[in-house]
């Protein structure tokens, strides 16, 4: 239903018109159709409607003459038009030059951000390559999808527990029961083995293992057969960098080197050369040869309870690694049946998969993070570390944000004059974003400089091998350039999208509000200095729990004792027995003993451990075996609760007796342990131990770990690895180079490693110390980065705020009154910041701190310090610049307008 | 003397916008001369006469005040150069000239 409404005024046809306005240059558009339009309207009333259309199609297709299409832009700059929007590329040029200039007349605001930017990016470098380094162990095996390392699992009552050490006849039942694997390898590294080679020695890391290691792993072959490389018993494959030790120029192939291991000699004929492991390699050697060759093989080999190696195997292509961790549940019950039924006797239950005790697997690509199997670093840390690269990365962001949009409200007035001579939004946002695009590129450029320079430094102080080269691959460039891009889009897009907008006739007038960006401004000023806070709280109590480890009482006395390792090439019997003799008369030694486990770490990082499982009285009680000489407790300083000290003057001593400690006693149950017998249950055959002595539990191993009973005994046969010397406090120095000196008569040709053993018991903590000077590495710069995006920040500000200061000061405000004026809105973001980040630290810190049994409690107080260092950084930060406000003469700042 | 450039179509519309006096726009410039000539002449031809005057400077140009029935737009008001005026004369005098140099008058022939 059609109501009568007057008849609509005829219109010349829309395509047409679109058409023109698409051919016809803009500054000749609104003549030409206004002609059209009028002559539209004259020949419609004169001709008709229909006659005027099909007479303005005409016009307007006659229209398309060389004079309508052709532009002639410059002219007519005051005329918006939108068709011609897209990039001139001669402009980019022009953008940059202006920016170049802009950026250069600011220098204070180019330095912050270039500087902020350049440091965040250089530490994002590190910690990122360190991740990426432990990322990507072993990665580098061709088929490492189907490589698995197997481990031992055990759901004791109390709690579970995983151990990658493996007994000897394991790998070959797996490799005959199971048709799914493709090849199984054993992998022993003993202590240090020494290599002869006419006349030359050379302590090297010698692996044991089996011809299946070249299937598995793919390090590559450089010369020799990879088929049959160790078939024979008597073959050696050495590693690059040993060949060129060793032989130098010379052909190795084929060459006779003599190896000693464990006081045994034996002599292999190489058979080809390894390229060496690169560094991030789980499996590290110098040269493997048969695990046939390994001591006690031969008394081993059937023994399903002694666990020593690791364990690796292929399976073959589209095996499920869970359903043949299910077929291993029966190789378990035929093979360890003892193992399942004592846990069972202990009551131990099934866990969720139903498994008491049983072997599982661990994809190799996991290996090097799980730390029941490896030494490596919990996976945790590396997210940590690149988590704390992203929060840099980002505090230094929301810098360049902030500054921007700071410093948009001073650049008001130029983009209002450039919007009234006619520039597009468009132009602008290009023109100001690549200004921040500029920023950009100088950050990440010196950024890139200054992580070259300092990475030599970084490796030696957190001793790792990182290398830019990691960087060169397409797959992390284009990462990079994705997130250059990122940054420049976010961190200097949102401004030039915010100041393009800015309404022109608003910003010459002087209208443009201050308040709108303050929110978006401050809260990310709060988060910045949220992450800040969180970071040092967090750093803090690492730094704290560390610290509380390496202060703990060991319970021996760790100063003034020097270790000596005793090295491959002599027999530390001997060497002991001759040093002794040597040192007798001495005043300044005061005592000297020999034993089988250093203390910390020495300067031959080797650590070893030999631990016993034995049924007392049916019950299942676990020990460490630690072999020590005469003088041990008196060198180490360990008191005696009950009975004696190993003595001379017992010659039974060397036979079966022990010395135990505290909580040995508590798990055999014995009220009266002195004279008391140990003896395995199970085993009828073996001899009886008898305890002639009780000391209180010390640390043999790291101080994070629990105390674990200690059970030391003395023997004639079995070698000695270290001496430990206590000196007098007066002359360490003196004492060390005296033993060196020393060292050359007692032991020939054995080169000289002493150290103090305080100084190896520090080195327990390294993993720990480096994490921890890394976090507080990254947190001062995070502190600095946020410092400076404030003191920035708060410099525009108060350029902003110069007139409102002016007329306070008119008014009669003091000084202190706008001090405080200004600096309170920055001390209440602080104090946001600080009761978001207080919560969140003690809460991740509390999770982190439950992995160490002997734990700080975290205290307040750091929060407090943290708090108030935050305030009164940021109150330092700020006061500078509020300082020279309040200070300014009101005259002039009022006199400008 | 020097020659001038002025086709015979510039030539008219030039004196229409002289005729027009100010208010010479392409519309009323089509429109004038239709009226006087009765060509059928096209907006289009005129603009591009009048660009062409205009490059050569002949003729002036300016925004003038929108009306309605363009739709709010504006009009460009052409107005004579002195130029414009010049070569207008110099137009006129050679064809004086010229003819008065005939031997003999015209007489426009008339056709059965």
């Amino acid at each position: 239903m059609k109501k009568n409404l007057p008849p609509a005024p005829p219109q010349p046809p829309r395509w047409a018109d679109k058409l023109l306005a698409w051919f016809c240059a803009p500054h000749l558009l609104e003549e030409l159709q206004g002609d059209l339009h009028e002559e539209f309207y004259f020949q419609a009333e004169r001709l008709g409607y229909r006659r005027a259309r099909w007479l303005y199609v005409r016009e307007v297709l006659g229209f398309m003459r060389p004079f309508v299409v052709k532009r002639q832009p410059n002219a007519y700059t005051s005329i918006s038009y939108s068709s011609t929007s897209f990039l001139p590329l001669s402009m980019i040029k022009n953008y940059f030059t202006i920016a170049w200039r802009n950026l250069w007349r600011n220098k204070g605001y180019t330095t912050i951000n270039v500087a902020g930017l350049s440091v965040a990016f250089c530490i994002c470098v590190f910690l990122f390559l360190t991740a990426y380094l432990q990322l990507t162990f072993d990665a580098f095996h061709q088929d490492k999808d189907r490589i698995f390392q197997t481990y031992f699992f055990a759901n004791n009552p109390d709690r579970i527990t995983r151990t990658g050490n493996m007994p000897l006849p394991l790998a070959p039942a797996l490799k005959s029961e199971y048709e799914e694997v493709e090849a199984a390898t054993r992998v022993l590294t003993s202590r240090r083995s020494l290599i002869t080679y006419q006349g030359k020695h050379f302590d090297k890391d010698v692996v044991f293992t089996d011809p299946d290691f070249l299937k598995i792993f793919s390090f590559p072959l450089i010369q020799g057969n990879r088929q049959n490389a160790l078939n024979n018993n008597s073959s050696i494959l050495i590693s690059q960098s040993v060949a060129q030790a060793i032989f130098g120029t010379e052909d190795p192939i084929g060459k006779l080197l003599q190896i000693t291991t464990e006081g045994k000699q034996k002599g292999y004929l190489v058979s080809g050369i390894l390229a060496d492991a690169p560094y991030n390699s789980s499996i590290r050697f110098d040269a493997l040869v048969r695990i046939e060759n390994s001591p006690h093989y031969l008394s081993n080999q059937t023994n399903w309870t002694a666990n020593s190696h690791q364990v690796f195997v292929k399976l073959i292509p589209q095996v499920n690694q869970a359903t043949f961790e299910k077929r291993l549940k029966l190789f378990t019950q035929k093979y360890l049946a003892e193992y399942l039924q004592s846990l069972q006797k202990k009551g131990a239950k099934p866990d969720s998969r139903g498994d008491i005790f049983t072997v599982r697997l661990q994809q190799l690509s996991q290996v090097h993070f799980d730390t029941a199997i490896s030494n490596g670093p919990p996976i945790a840390i590396i997210y940590a570390l690149l988590g704390m690269a992203f929060f840099i990365l980002l505090i230094a962001c929301i810098n360049f944000i902030n500054l921007s949009i700071a410093r948009s409200f001073t650049r008001a007035k130029e983009v209002g004059v450039r919007k009234y001579l006619g520039a597009l939004k468009s132009q602008l946002f290009v023109q100001i974003w690549s200004e921040s695009a500029l920023i950009c590129f100088m950050g990440f450029a010196i950024g890139g400089i200054l992580a070259h320079l300092l990475l030599p430094e970084f490796n030696a102080t957190f001793d790792t091998r990182l290398q830019l080269a990691h960087l060169h691959q397409p797959g992390f460039l284009a990462w990079l350039l994705g997130i250059f891009i990122l940054i420049t889009f976010i961190a200097g897009g949102y401004p030039a999208w915010l100041m393009a907008r800015f309404n022109a006739v608003a910003v010459l007038k002087g209208k443009i509000s201050l308040k709108k960006p303050g929110f978006l401004r401050n809260s990310l000023l709060v988060s910045q200095f949220v992450m800040s806070c969180l970071l040092t709280c967090c750093t803090i109590i690492a730094l704290q729990q560390v610290k509380h480890l390496r202060t703990k009482p060991l319970g021996f006395e760790k100063e003034q004792v020097i270790s000596i390792p005793v090295g491959t090439l002599a027999d530390g019997r001997q060497v002991l027995q001759r040093m002794r003799n040597k040192l007798a008369n001495d005043p300044t030694i005061l005592a000297v003993t020999g034993t089988s486990v250093n203390l910390g770490r020495g300067k031959d990082h080797v650590s070893s451990r030999s631990t016993m499982g034995l049924t007392y009285k049916g019950k299942e009680i676990s020990s460490d075996m630690l072999l020590i000489d005469y003088d041990y407790l008196k060198t180490l300083q360990i008191p005696l609760l009950a009975g004696r000290d190993f003595n001379r003057s017992y010659p039974a001593d060397s036979l079966d007796r022990v010395i135990i400690t505290q909580s040995m006693v508590e798990m055999l149950g014995e009220k009266q342990p002195v004279g008391t017998f140990i003896k395995d249950d199970a085993d009828t055959t073996g001899g009886k131990m008898q305890v002639i002595g009780v000391v209180p539990d010390f640390h043999l191993y790291s101080a994070a770990e629990e105390k674990r009973p200690i059970m030391m005994h003395f023997s004639q046969s079995e070698p000695i690895n270290y001496l430990f010397v206590r000196v007098s406090p007066q002359s360490l120095k003196k004492a060390m180079n005296k033993l060196q000196e020393i060292w050359r008569e007692v032991a020939p040709g054995s080169e000289f490693t002493g150290s103090f053993l305080d100084e190896n018991i520090d080195a327990w903590y390294q993993s720990e110390e480096k994490l921890a000077q890394i976090c507080s590495l990254a947190s001062v710069i995070a502190i600095i980065l946020s410092c400076s995006g404030l003191f920035a920040v708060a410099l525009l500000l108060m350029e902003q705020r110069t007139k409102e200061i002016g007329i306070r000061k008119v008014l009669g405000a003091s000084v202190t009154d706008i001090l405080f004026i200004l600096s309170r809105d920055f001390v209440k973001m602080v104090l946001i910041a600080l009761t978001i980040a207080i919560p969140l630290a003690w809460f991740g810190m509390h999770q982190w701190l439950n992995n160490y049994t002997y734990r700080i409690e975290i205290s307040a107080w750091v929060f407090v310090g943290v708090g108030s260092a935050a305030i009164i950084l940021a109150l330092l930060t700020v006061s500078f610049q509020s300082i020279k406000a309040a200070l300014m003469n009101p005259v002039k700042s009022l006199k400008t307008e | 003397m020097k020659r001038t450039y002025l086709g015979e179509f510039e030539e008219i519309v030039l004196l229409t916008v002289v005729l027009l006096e100010g208010k010479a726009y392409g519309v009323a410039i089509t429109h004038q001369i239709i009226e006087q000539t009765g060509r059928a002449v096209r907006l289009n031809q005129v603009h591009a006469a009048l660009h062409r005057l205009e490059e050569k400077g002949m003729v002036i140009s300016r925004m003038g005040e929108a009306t309605a029935e363009r739709g709010g737009r504006r009009k460009r008001l052409f107005t004579i150069t002195a130029y414009g005026e010049q070569t207008l004369l110099d137009i006129q005098a050679i064809r004086s000239q010229l003819i008065s140099l005939l031997p003999r008058a015209l007489k426009p022939s008339i056709s059965l």
